[in-house]
Parts: structure tokens; sequence; C-alpha cells
């Protein structure tokens, strides 16, 4: 079955992957969100818990209501989440990550940013 | 406010007993399920998981009251069966049948079933009309059954451990097809099972019964609230345990503790919130660890 973390609320988990697939670009902006319907099916969640992660996306300005058409992802959405996304590295995942390297002596050349 | 028809819950019971001799199976139980929710009915076997869903479709008498669909099950049956639904723990179809032939034993069985819906349902499973039950496997078996009950414009739906005995990937898509064709927001479900991990996500409430007491009846969303999970590590096991937590277990990577409501914020601090899980909770309500994580998974 699908599997979810014990560290996070369901819906706060079903919003970053949702988010992640808005990142991807498998979600395009101005076009309109799954249904709560057919994500809660295809997630096999409860519609409460889909309806309160699009909420969350809702709230981060990432949607918006067309009146009678359902949620659409806002133009600029996808600008808007990868600010988000970078801000929280570089505050929070950065300088642990940092500290981590410079602990085990590596640098940039070691990395290889080319080679996947 | 006002309170008008629909206003009210789709079921009601106050002080709810059902007892079989001396033994009270159910024991006053209180409590409302309204529309467009999946709840979630957990005990342990003997639990009165079984004797509270037979009360509610009507199968057996209890002394206190219950409103179903704003009926009296026992004296309003045959109206209460047009609008309910119910797959009991040992439903059988007829095995010489064919498929095809129980969409037709139901159109002339029900008022409100439609065939036209049950054979599109049909459609999304891999069971074919022409077939016969008796050539059919468990978890095709349940899924016809499902599909023959979801094409019942009914309003309550009573599964007694819907997925016993059925594979991993059975049980998936009966649940995905329990979410796509029954939650609209309008129609209820009441699922009793031993499989508390797998059905956790799909739920909205959680009513756990412990012999025969209602031990917690709560929304997933409330639960999330009052209940909180610690993950931590050795060093502050024996802070954390003097801060009276319900439980304390084993989780990845360490030790967690689960408390009613917030323990003290300088406690809060030793550790890492966790989502607090329906298992760890039924156990620590119960004291019984029987269920486990992993049954049948």
């Amino acid at each position: 079955m699908q599997a979810w973390n014990d560290k996070q609320a369901l819906y706060q988990q079903l919003a970053d992957r949702l988010a992640a697939r808005l990142l991807d670009g498998e979600i395009a902006e101005g076009q309109a969100m799954p249904s709560v319907r057919a994500l809660a099916g295809h997630y096999l969640l409860n519609p409460l818990t889909v309806s309160r992660a699009l909420q969350a996306l809702d709230e981060q300005g990432l949607l918006e209501n067309r009146r009678g058409l359902g949620l659409y992802v806002r133009p600029g959405a996808l600008q808007r989440l990868r600010q988000a996304e970078r801000d929280h590295f570089l505050q929070h995942e950065w300088p642990v990550l940092r500290a981590r390297l410079r602990r085990l002596g590596l640098g940039a050349e070691q990395l290889q940013w080319e080679n996947p | 406010m006002s309170h008008t028809i629909t206003d009210q819950p789709l079921l009601r019971a106050q002080g709810l007993t059902v007892q079989y001799g001396s033994k009270r199976a159910v024991d006053n139980l209180s409590f409302d399920i309204p529309k467009g929710r999946v709840v979630g009915l957990l005990g342990h076997n003997g639990a009165g998981k079984t004797s509270l869903l037979k009360a509610i479709v009507g199968l057996i008498a209890g002394q206190g009251s219950l409103s179903v669909l704003g009926l009296d099950p026992r004296a309003q049956r045959v109206e209460l069966l047009q609008s309910l639904a119910y797959i009991p723990d040992v439903a059988i179809l007829p095995r010489w049948a064919r498929v095809s032939e129980l969409v037709d034993l139901m159109s002339g069985l029900h008022p409100r079933f439609s065939a036209e819906r049950a054979r599109t349902l049909l459609r999304r499973t891999s069971v074919g009309l022409d077939d016969k039950v008796k050539n059919l496997s468990k978890g095709m078996v349940v899924q016809v059954h499902l599909a023959l009950v979801a094409a019942i414009d009914a309003r309550l739906l009573i599964l007694d451990e819907p997925t016993l005995g059925l594979d991993v990937l059975s049980r998936k898509s009966f649940y995905e097809m329990l979410i796509d064709e029954w939650c609209d927001g309008e129609r209820t479900v009441i699922i009793s099972t031993h499989q508390v991990e797998e059905i956790e996500a799909l739920l909205s409430d959680v009513m756990m019964l412990n012999e025969g007491q209602l031990v917690l009846y709560i929304s997933l969303q409330d639960l999330e609230q009052r209940f909180v999970a610690l993950g931590h590590d050795a060093a502050t096991a024996d802070a954390i345990a003097a801060a009276h937590p319900l439980l304390r277990y084993r989780v990845q990577g360490g030790q967690a503790a689960l408390f009613d409501g917030k323990p003290p914020a300088d406690v809060l601090a030793m550790g890492q919130r966790l989502r607090p899980s329906l298992v760890d909770l039924f156990v620590a309500l119960t004291r019984r660890p029987e269920i486990s994580r992993t049954q049948g998974v």
C-alpha cells in the first residue's frame, strides 16, 4: 500500500508530494489540479485529508479556485514554490549538510556536480 | 441553529446495550455518526464489534435507543434495508451462479439496485460477467460483492472485516473501489477490521471498542491534536517515563512515548513530535497488544 511516514501528519505528507509533482512539472501552471476524489483514490487517503492538503497548498498561494471549475495551479506557482523550497534548504538543511561536509573534509571538487 | 431533517446524524445510539445471557457484548454505548464519514471500528476479538454492527442492521435486538437513517432497525428493518448495505464477515455468494445472474438477481431483489452501475463497476475488476462464482478467487469474490453493494443507492454501508484472508493486491483494489465509488461526502461507511494500519489513512473517524465499551471515538483530525507522540533517545527515557505517557514503544532508530494531551514543555523539548499511529493508540487504550502492526501486510 502507500507508504506514509510517522513523522508528519498525512495531509502534510500529501501536500509535500503534490508540491514535488508541481516542481517536477508533472502538474503545470494554469492546469487543473486533480479532483479530491481522484487524489483520494490514487493515494488511498480519506477525502478530508486530501482537502486539507489542497488547502495547505492554497494557503501557500500555489492554487486558485476558479468558480465552478475547481482548483487550478496559479500562474507563478512554480517560481514561488521553488523560492520557498530554496529558502528552506538554505536556512535549515544546508547548515547541517555543510557541517557534515566539513567534518568529512569534502570540498566542491569532490562532489562532482556535473556527473550524476 | 436550524435543524432540518438532513442535519440529523445518519446514526444515533443512546445507551445501547446488547446482552447475551449475563454477558454484555455491547455495553451502554452512546454516539452519533454523521453523513459523509468513513468510520473505522476497531476492537479485539470479542470486543463487541460484530454485535454492534448486527444491532445497527437490525439482526439482533438491543436495549437503549438506536436510530439508523432515522429508523428503528428492528421495527422498520425492511424500510431500513432499502438505504443500508451490509457485507457481513461471513458473506458468501452462491457458488453455482454466474456473475451476470447475480446482477439479475439483485435487480429483482433490491428496489434501489442499478444493474447498469453494477456492470460498470465490475468492468473495473478482473472479473467477467460470465464467470462462475465457484471459479473466482477469494479476492475476486469480495470485489464482486462490493460492486454489487456499491450499485445500491444506499446511504450507509457496513463492512465487517471486508478484506479478511485477501492478498495485498486484492485489498488495495478493494479500498480503491471503496474510495472511488462510495465516498462522495454524503454516504457513510463503517468498517470493522483488524488490519488497522492499512485502513488508517482511509478513515475520517475511529471508534475503539474494548469489552463492549467505547474507549475512544474521535475524528482523525482531532486525534492528531489531542494525542502527542514523541520520539526520543535512550538518554531521556527516564525523564519521559516520569511524565506518565499512556504508552512507551519502540520506533525505527529509537524509542517513543504516547501522551494523552500535551506533556509539559520541558518534556516536549526532549523529543521529536511524531504522528501518533492508530495501532499504538489502540494498544495503549486496550492494554492488549494483540493487533500486530504487520498483521497480514
